[in-house]
Order: structure tokens, then sequence, then C-alpha cells
């Protein structure tokens, strides 16, 4: 009964809910649109908006030095997340059933292992860091936390799912994944896909006024 | 009731591989899993003998033993059996087992060890006899419709016997009367056809002929 | 009645005989006419016999040639597996919860009878700079870690005989597999926190004069007199090097059991999981009373994991050496100072470690 729930009716909510939030978070941004600059041009802007969405994946030579252990599992759990959502079999087979009905390229066990060993060391190295660290600890609102707690649980009822023969589990998994889509709208999880209009918008700005940033 | 055996008559088996093909065509094993498996001591060596090995279905099984899930039980015909919903793939009673009997398929996500398979004696599981649930999960169930397993009933020399365990040890005892401990022992087995023949034992004779 | 007491046929006894004496190298039928000439002493082996030797194992460990892929194929009978069995079922599983029921009762009676350790001087209103975050990020790490593995791990040992009977089959085994898999997936973080842990604290957990004097007076708990140390006392430092060594041996026997696809035989599975066991229950001993100091053993004991500053009274009772190289050397902070910049970094450095590192 509350299977069914799940499987069905909510995860159609929570895509749903998911996929209008975006928009409607994205639309709502891009509204606001950019204030006229009447000054003369210096450079680019579109090429520096480019340029600058790829450049700050490398972090300047301050923050490798001050903010390495940041970086290094802030790159670990980003990639790690990356390739388990879209390169674990379980979830290429859930996509391609559901959404796209076409399968693609699974990472082989081997890799699925590394590829989650690497994501929890990383986010709870991260979580560990924002609630010891003085500053961060200052810095994080309910909405870090919360979402950090989510992910975590999402991460940590696939693994203990993994043996893919319980149905309790999985659907464990999947309940607290839709939860996390109806919650990702709402929140700074939303950095996912607004990293590339605010560097985009630096980018641009910086490089119309002829600024190396 | 019959308490369920294997016997493999170790002076006829002649490493075949029926037995296996027999288990894995019968009840779709999967890839990696090898429920029966025909081993060869002293290969090409004077002495040389084959023995066809799975579940013994022992009496007091160090599987169900160790089993940390409890997953194992023992049917009225004597036969050791587990249930695949409650098995966890921890590999502990292919630690115990000491005939290499509980296989893993490598599957799951991890190609960690998945559920794990064994040799049922052709019984199935707990399922509904003959459903097709049961016939996915664990293959044949060929006891329920009053057969034996079909490894032994396809050995072509009849060396691997298999069924109650009382008429198994007279077949076997019959042939061990007939030819002598062992042919290796006691030369070729007509060879001693004389000697039967002055005990007036039953067999092969050509003094009788 | 005549009947039933005449004696069996002849032949039903030649039959019995002969079975009975199968096994060993019997060149005779025994009692009929030809006894005489058969009755030699046994000249010739018994190949047969031999057969049974090897398949049991009994002179040495022996494989034969089969066409069955896969480890230890060749193996008819696997010895190993019985002793294995007896291992866990006889002495891990009672010894191992005696020897976890143990160490619980005995800290209880402890607390009970001794209570608290209190800051005999009580709280100051001064403090030393003690773990920086990422000491205490790794710390964390590795707790966090531990307790998942060990719960997991006590629910797949002991599960089949408390939580079983309580939950039911279905339930249980739900349970079980996640906390297998849980396990599986946690274990090389294990390894991982060994490995930052390591590195980090060696340096402070070499043994020095005087850890001999206090582990002799256990520490001040036998006697009165109160046991100097550095920054780590010589409790702090066996800890440490019982979590390397047999933490060590915990990760390393892991990974044989956790990736069984790697060609290792039954036999070194059954010998990983003999040092798993052991090593994880006298860990989880250790670590048990380590928790106890932490939480209600002792009054200021977690301040420094959790602020990076541990108050200076309490530096003074437990780890004086320490605190007066920090004083020396100006050190002490007020306790409502501001989080200083050194404290902020995450990879800064405490000045104990300093300290110590001048003092070699």
């Amino acid at each position: 009964m509350i299977g069914e729930l799940i499987d069905g009716p909510l995860w159609y909510i929570a895509s749903g809910t998911f996929l209008l939030g975006v928009v409607w978070r994205l639309f709502s941004i891009l509204r606001v649109g950019v204030a006229q600059d009447f000054a003369p041009p210096k450079g680019n802007g579109p090429a520096g908006a480019v340029r600058t969405v790829f450049s700050r994946f490398l972090p300047r030579h301050p923050v490798v030095t001050r903010g390495r252990l940041q970086l290094i599992a802030g790159y670990m759990f980003h990639l790690g997340l990356f390739a388990l959502l879209f390169f674990a079999r379980p979830h290429v087979d859930f996509i391609a059933e559901r959404i796209t009905g076409t399968e693609w390229a699974v990472l082989p066990h081997w890799g699925f292992i590394i590829a989650s060993e690497i994501a929890f060391a990383g986010l709870i190295m991260l979580w560990l860091h924002r609630l010891l660290h003085p500053v961060t600890r200052l810095l994080s609102s309910a909405d870090d936390y919360i979402g950090t707690v989510l992910v975590f649980l999402v991460m940590l009822t696939g693994c203990l799912a993994l043996a893919q023969s319980f149905e309790p589990l999985r659907l464990l998994h999947l309940f607290l994944a839709e939860l996390l889509l109806i919650y990702f709208p709402f929140s700074n999880l939303m950095h996912a896909f607004t990293f590339i209009i605010s560097r985009g918008y630096t980018g641009a700005t910086m490089a119309r006024k002829g600024v190396n940033a | 009731m019959a308490r369920m055996k294997f016997y493999c008559d170790v002076e006829r088996c002649i490493e075949c591989n029926g037995c296996v093909t027999a288990c894995k065509n019968e009840n779709e094993v999967p890839w990696g899993v090898n429920r029966r498996r025909v081993v060869t001591i002293k290969d090409g060596e004077p002495g040389e003998r084959s023995l066809s090995v799975a579940c013994m279905h022992c009496s007091d099984a160090p599987c169900a033993a160790v089993c940390p899930v409890d997953c194992f039980y023992t049917t009225d015909d004597g036969v050791v059996l587990h249930d695949k919903d409650i098995c966890i793939g921890c590999g502990y009673c292919f630690y115990a087992c000491p005939f290499g009997a509980p296989q893993f398929p490598e599957d799951g996500a991890f190609a960690s060890r998945g559920k794990m398979d064994k040799c049922t004696f052709c019984a199935g599981g707990p399922e509904q006899d003959n459903s097709a649930e049961e016939q996915r999960k664990y293959g044949s169930n060929r006891l329920a419709e009053g057969k034996l397993p079909l490894c032994a009933e396809m050995c072509a020399t009849k060396a691997l016997l298999a069924g109650d365990a009382n008429i198994i040890s007279t077949i076997y005892r019959t042939r061990v009367v007939n030819r002598g401990a062992s042919v290796l022992s006691r030369g070729v087995s007509y060879q001693n056809a004389e000697l039967r023949a002055a005990r007036g034992v039953k067999g092969k004779s050509s003094l009788n002929d | 009645m005549t009947g039933f007491f005449s004696p069996p046929p002849l032949k039903g006894i030649l039959s019995l005989l002969l079975v009975m004496l199968l096994l060993p190298a019997f060149p005779s039928f025994g009692a009929t006419a030809d006894l005489e000439q058969s009755v030699q002493p046994i000249q010739i082996p018994n190949p047969a016999s031999d057969l049974w030797r090897e398949v049991r194992q009994r002179d040495a460990a022996m494989t034969g040639s089969t066409q069955a892929l896969g480890v230890d194929g060749g193996v008819l009978i696997n010895p190993t597996g019985e002793k294995w069995r007896q291992f866990r079922m006889q002495q891990l599983l009672p010894y191992g919860g005696y020897a976890l029921g143990a160490v619980v009762l005995i800290l209880l009676l402890f607390y009970t009878l001794r209570g608290r350790v209190p800051i005999k001087a009580g709280m100051s209103d001064k403090k030393l700079f003690r773990y920086s975050v990422y000491e205490r990020m790794i710390h964390w790490f590795m707790a966090l870690i531990f307790l998942f593995l060990a719960f997991s791990g006590l629910i797949l040992l002991f599960g089949r005989s408390l939580l079983l009977p309580l939950m039911g089959p279905a339930l249980f085994s739900l349970l079980a597999s996640a906390s297998k898999e849980g396990h599986n997936l946690f274990g090389p973080l294990f390894a991982l926190a060994l490995v930052l842990i390591f590195f980090r604290f060696v340096r402070r957990n070499i043994y020095q004069k005087g850890d001999l004097t206090w582990l002799l007076r256990g520490g001040g708990v036998i006697g009165k007199k109160h046991v100097p140390s550095n920054f780590f006392n010589m409790g702090e430092k066996s800890l440490f090097w019982l979590l390397v060594f047999v933490g060590g041996a915990i990760a390393a026997s892991g990974f044989f059991l956790l990736f069984p696809v790697f060609g290792q035989g039954r036999v070194v599975m059954e010998l990983s999981h003999v040092v798993h066991g052991i090593g994880a229950l006298l860990m989880l001993s250790v670590i048990i009373g380590h928790i106890y100091i932490g939480t209600i053993g002792m009054e200021g004991a977690i301040e420094g994991m959790k602020s990076g500053y541990c108050d200076l009274n309490w530096a003074r009772e437990h780890h004086d050496w320490w605190a007066e190289k920090c004083e020396q050397r100006g050190e002490v902070l007020d306790r409502d100072q501001p989080i200083s910049a050194r404290g902020a970094d995450a990879l800064g450095t405490p000045s104990g470690q300093m300290s110590e590192e001048a003092g070699k």
C-alpha cells in the first residue's frame, strides 16, 4: 500500500515538483535580467562568461592552499555522486524504464565501488568540516544541514539496498530520493544549476570591463 | 521417512561430466555457478579416480549452523534446502561447507556475493511445489514429482547414486561384494571371478559361463 | 522361535564382514575355505584407501583437477571448514559476547564506585588550543565509520541469537542484508580513516619516558598519586597503536572477505574471518572504554575534540607536561577569546605537536 504510493503517485509528484520547481527558479532568476551597462565594452562579454564557467573549476592559488581539504573533499563528493547517479546500473535501469526508454553505458562493478567510496568519504568530510570549522559553522543555515542530511540519507539507504533483493529497502531509498527531489528546487541544492548563471554573470561583467577575473 | 543421500562410486565414474550438464540444464543454473562438479584425483597418474560432488545434504549441516540469518532447513526427506528470500549472501556457508557446495553468482551492483545457490537434490525450495517462482529461484522439483535428481538418473555408468540412504547403501554393498574392495587393490574384477565362484557369491563369473 | 535364534545365513555374515573391512588394505576375503592360502602379510598398498586418505586431506592438502571453473574447485573436502565452524559457533560467539558484556559491566561498576573524574581545581577561565579542525574532522570521521561498522557487524554476529527471535525471519533478514551491504561499503572508508589518523597523530604517539610509570600506576587509578603525561598519555598512545595494528589487521582481513574475486581460496577467507572477528571484538571493547572516558567518565575530556580548545585546569591535571610547555610559551588563551586564525585553519597545527617535535 505504502509501497505502491512511493513507487507510483509520489514518484510522479516528486519528479514533477522537481522539474517545475527548477524551471520556475531558473526563470525567476533570469527574468530579473542584467542592468544595462552604458560604458563602452572593453572586452567580449559572452566569451568571458563561457571562459569563467570553465576556468572556475580550477580554483585560484590562495583557495587551493587555504582550502585544500574542501577542494579535495568537494571534488571527491561531486564526482563520485555524479558517477553514482548517472552510471550505476540500478539507476540507469530505473531512468531507462521510467524516463528515457534507452540505456547507456554503465560503470563496471569496481568503478561503482570506487565512486561510492569516494562520494561517501567526500560528503562526510565536508559535513564534518561544516560542523567543526568555526567560520563555516557560523555561515551554515538549516537549509545546508537539511540538504546534506537528505543527500547523505539517500546515499546511505542506497548502499543498504545494494543487495537489490529486499523491496522495502529499495522503497526506502526511493522515498528519500523523492523527498530530495521535492526539496531540491527550493534550497541551496539549486547550485547544481545556478552555478552556471552566477559564474557566467561574473565572467560576462568582468570581461566587459576588461578585468581578468 | 526416507533419508536422501548421494553416493558416487569411484570405481565407476568415468569423468564424463554428464551429471554436471544434466544439473545445469535441468535447473537452469546461472552462469558461474556449478551445483555439481566432477573432480579427478591423480589425473593422468596410476590410481586416477574421479568423483562427482555436490551438496551432501549433511545430517548436521555446517552451513545451517553458521548461517547468520538461519535460512537453511532440512526437509522430511533429509534434504538440506535454503530460503533465497532470507539469504543475504554473506558467504559463511561457503566457508563452513567441507564440499564447496554453496555457490555465489557474482551479481548485484558490486558483484558482491548474490544469493547463495546450491544443489537442492532436485527438491526445489520453500515455495509452492513446481510453481514458476520455485523453478526460477531453485530450479526443478523432481522429488515432488516422485523422481530422483537428474544427475544420478542421467549417469551413464550408474556411478552416481541418489535416493534413500538404505537403498543406496544396499546397491553399493552388493557392488562391493561383487568386485572386491577395489578393482585396483584386487586386480581387475573378473580375475576375482574364481574367488567369487568358490564362495558362492553372485556376480559375473567366468567359471559359470 | 528356533528360527529367530538360528544363526543368520553365511552369506549375510560374509557381506557384512566385507563392508566392515573395506577401508584397511585387506587382501583377503576371510572366513572361507581358502582362508589359509590368502592370509598373508599385506604387501601391496591399497590405492582405494590411499584415495580416501587424500580426499579427506589426512596427510597434506591436495587438489584434483576439474572442469568446473572457480577457486578451490579441485578440493573435494576442505577440513578447515569444520574448524572455522567450531571457532565461530563455540568460541567467537559466546566469548565475544562475554567480553563485550564484561567491559560494559566493569565500566558500570567503576562509574558507580569512583564516579566521574572531576577537574579538581574546577573549570578555569583559560583555555589551550588542542586539536585543529582537520584533526577533529578525521577523528569524528573515524568515529562515525567505526560506530556504523560496529553496529552492522554486531547485527551480523549476534543477530541470529538475539534479534531473530524478536523480529522474525523476514524483517531480520532485511536488517541483516542492509547491515552486510553497509558494512561492505563502509569498510574501505575505515581503512582510509585509519591512514589519515595514522599520519596525523603518529608523531605525538611515540612512547617516551614516563609512560611506563603511567602504565604501572594504571593511569592514576591505582594509588592516589597523580601521574604526569605529555600531549597524549600512555593510555591514549596505546589506543592509537592498537588502532593502527589491530585496526590495520581488521581492514586487511576485511579486504580478503569483501572481494571474493581475487582468487583467494576458502582457507584464506576462513583465516581472515578469524582475524577479523577477534580483532573487531578486541577493538570494540577498547573503544567502549574510550567512549566512556570521553563522555561520562571524565569531566572536560571531550572539550578538545568538540571545540578544539581544552580547559587549562583539565590540561594541568591530565597532560601536565604539555600544559607546562604551553604556559611557558604563553599560549594560554582566555575562555571567551575569539577563534584564532590558527584554530580556524583547517590544516593548522596545534602547539603541542610543535613543542614535541622541538623536544625531540
